[in-house]
């Protein structure tokens, strides 16, 4: 029953406010953080057993009759939502005391969870205008929940995440209208199939760049990344979490990823045009994050750069490239998932985002400093953590695919990386502590328990890379590097 | 074709004129017309059900909301708008245009299009059974619609 994935947390956010009615704290924490963890056991558990015999396709009945409700899992989907639980559920636990401030918290688990369900059925989807669909569901709800605080700041910021994502919105579906004008389909099996019988190079050519365009958009990717910066930083920390660790990697990484390399078929120019754009966003973006003085606006520019490490690896299209790609997307939804519950934390017990004005806040928030300088030194790439070894397969990938200037681009924009975390971890934590955080407390319970659980993982995927590589990163990696195959062949209902 | 072409500039014009018009009531008939004219492109393309849709919920239905919402906030206060908006706009308009029409007359013979097939089934097989993820996905925007209205619009006791 792989579409529990789309409905569980439809059906929760359906009864979420009525729930917040009769309780307006406990309920609303208790179901919304049971159904994360219901989708993450799900998805771990029952998952991986599923898609042992190749992947399972779903047609769905309704009242006795075959409706047209198709989803397929594969080790690519899986994956996906293996992390989207993940993240999912750590956000959630933090969410228990850092929105208790917000008010309207059967609402805000209500929209995060509608935008968990939006991502699922995106990843989940085998058909171009669901993924459309499904595309929209998590971006309507995650406009609301970036102007959740409803300050002016954050207000300015969802409108200008609205408008460039409405524009990213035009460019996809006026590419698959193109597409469904070309090849009478919008199923992925049967565009897969049209295409390579169809010679329609110019066409392909447009309906690609308005994908790149559009999917771009949504992954922030260098020159289409201005709403980020903006958008990340002014939405409660949770919902940055999700947001930069999550969304920008489902609506644009993996929907790019999955038309690219599963239906079209990823050629020799769009390799090359994914490898410049990935490589200007990691480098561009990088530079960009030094000269930050807010802490959320730092990272929201790191994920600009990190985004880059991944388009880079997979946009090199060999295995090991895609390998270093997922699995860098992986590190880095943990990673960043943590540093932006740590800079809210840091929020929270400050009232400030502004790096300049905290300092030696080691020394009262013990928890909150330690797992955020394991989320810094995993994403710069420091032994023996996570996004250490993503880096260096992508590295080793680039340099066996012949590409040596790549790869030292590459290696420079992982120290620049590192300059910037140690920045963040010397302004705001190291040194002496300014006199107005004498009466500062560490973060509250589940705040510090969400981030010293995602520290952990960052950690423990780091010492068992290995093991984490085979389990979940070869089936996703094996999907894509199939390319259009595995469509055509194991999708076609 | 002329029906075509002109169905196609009106559209076009009354979409520019939705964004252009500075009277709110004025903006919303002129959507209404716009999208009303798209209704009746979509039938002459062969897609009735997409047509009555257009026609009926957003021409109809939505201008209705939009026009009732205008006659209830309206407090006939003038926003100021910086003067950039108003060449910046055009410009972009017509800059786009020109692109557009290249594109598409380097593409018109290129692109091998399929002759248009009528709406297979009757209303309900379309809805129900041919686009039913769709709309499992319709009602997530929906339930997110309203979420969100209730989110943004609650009291702002604690936060401020």
């Amino acid at each position: 029953m792989i579409i529990l994935f789309v409905a569980l947390p439809l059906v929760v956010a359906g009864v979420l406010p009525l729930v917040g009615k009769i309780s307006r704290r406990v309920l609303p924490d208790l179901l919304a953080n049971a159904a994360l963890l219901f989708l993450l056991v799900y998805a771990v558990a029952a998952g991986r057993p599923l898609i042992g015999n190749g992947p399972v396709l779903q047609q769905l009945t309704w009242l006795g009759e075959t409706v047209n409700l198709r989803l397929a899992l594969d080790g690519f989907s899986l994956f996906m939502l293996m992390a989207v639980s993940l993240v999912g559920l750590c956000v959630g636990l933090f969410s228990v005391d850092y929105m208790e401030h917000y008010g309207a918290k059967a609402n805000y688990y209500a929209l995060l969870l509608i935008m968990i369900a939006g991502m699922n059925g995106l990843v989940l989807a085998t058909d171009l205008f669901n993924i459309y669909v499904f595309l929209e569901v998590a971006a309507v709800a995650s406009y609301s929940l970036v102007a959740f605080g409803l300050g002016h700041d954050e207000l300015e910021a969802a409108f200008k995440y609205l408008m460039l994502s409405v524009v990213a919105s035009a460019a996809i579906l006026i590419s698959i209208a193109v597409i469904f004008g070309m090849t009478g389909s919008l199923s992925l099996p049967a565009v897969a199939r049209a295409l390579q019988e169809l010679n329609a190079g110019p066409v392909v050519g447009i309906s690609a760049a308005l994908f790149i365009m559009g999917f771009g958009l949504k992954a922030a990717l260098i020159p289409f990344h201005a709403w980020l910066p903006d958008a990340h930083p002014s939405a409660p920390a949770p919902i940055s979490a999700v947001l930069s660790g999550l969304l920008i990697k489902v609506s644009g990484v993996y929907a790019l990823t999955r038309i690219f390399l599963n239906v079209f078929g990823l050629t020799p120019a769009l390799s090359t045009v994914l490898m410049y754009l990935g490589t200007v966003s990691l480098v561009g973006a990088a530079f960009l994050a030094l000269g930050q003085k807010d802490i959320k606006r730092m990272l929201a520019y790191s994920s600009i750069s990190q985004v880059g490490y991944i388009v880079l690896g997979i946009g090199l299209g060999t295995p090991l490239g895609i390998a270093g790609g997922l699995f860098h997307l992986f590190n880095h939804a943990l990673a960043k998932g943590l540093l932006f519950l740590t800079s809210g934390s840091l929020q929270q017990a400050t009232g400030t985002r502004d790096l300049r004005e905290m300092g030696g806040l080691a020394k009262r928030m013990p928890f909150t400093a330690a797992t955020n300088l394991i989320g810094s030194l995993s994403i710069a790439g420091v032994p023996p953590l996570n996004g250490f070894w993503s880096k260096l397969i992508i590295i080793i990938a680039l340099v066996q695919a012949g590409h040596p200037v790549f790869a030292v681009i590459a290696v420079l924009a992982s120290v620049l990386t590192l300059w910037y975390y140690l920045l963040i971890q010397r302004q705001a934590f190291f040194g002496k502590l300014n006199e107005r955080w004498a009466a500062v407390k560490e973060a509250p319970f589940w705040m510090t328990a969400a981030t010293v659980l995602l520290a952990f993982l960052c950690l423990a995927v780091g010492v068992l890379f290995s093991l984490t590589i085979k389990t979940w990163i070869q089936p996703a990696a094996g999907v894509l590097a199939e390319g259009v195959q595995t469509v055509i062949r194991s999708w076609g209902l | 074709m002329i029906i075509q072409t002109a169905l196609l500039v009106g559209l076009v014009l009354f979409s520019a004129l939705a964004i252009l018009l500075k009277d709110l009531l004025k903006a919303a008939i002129s959507l209404a017309v716009a999208s009303l004219l798209l209704g009746i492109v979509f039938f002459r393309l062969g897609a009735p059900y997409a047509g009555v849709f257009e026609i009926s919920v957003v021409a109809g239905l939505i201008t209705v909301l939009f026009i009732l919402t205008i006659a209830l906030t309206n407090t006939g206060e003038e926003v100021r708008e910086s003067r950039l908006v108003n060449i910046v706009f055009p410009l972009f308009f017509v800059v786009f245009i020109v692109i557009d029409a290249l594109v598409m007359k380097g593409l018109v013979q290129k692109i091998p299009a399929l002759p248009a097939a009528a709406e297979s089934g009757t209303f309900g097989d379309v809805l129900w059974k041919g686009r039913t993820l769709d709309l499992v996905g319709q009602i997530a925007v929906i339930l997110a619609g309203v979420f969100s209205v209730l989110a943004l619009f609650r009291k702002r006791d604690k936060h401020d």
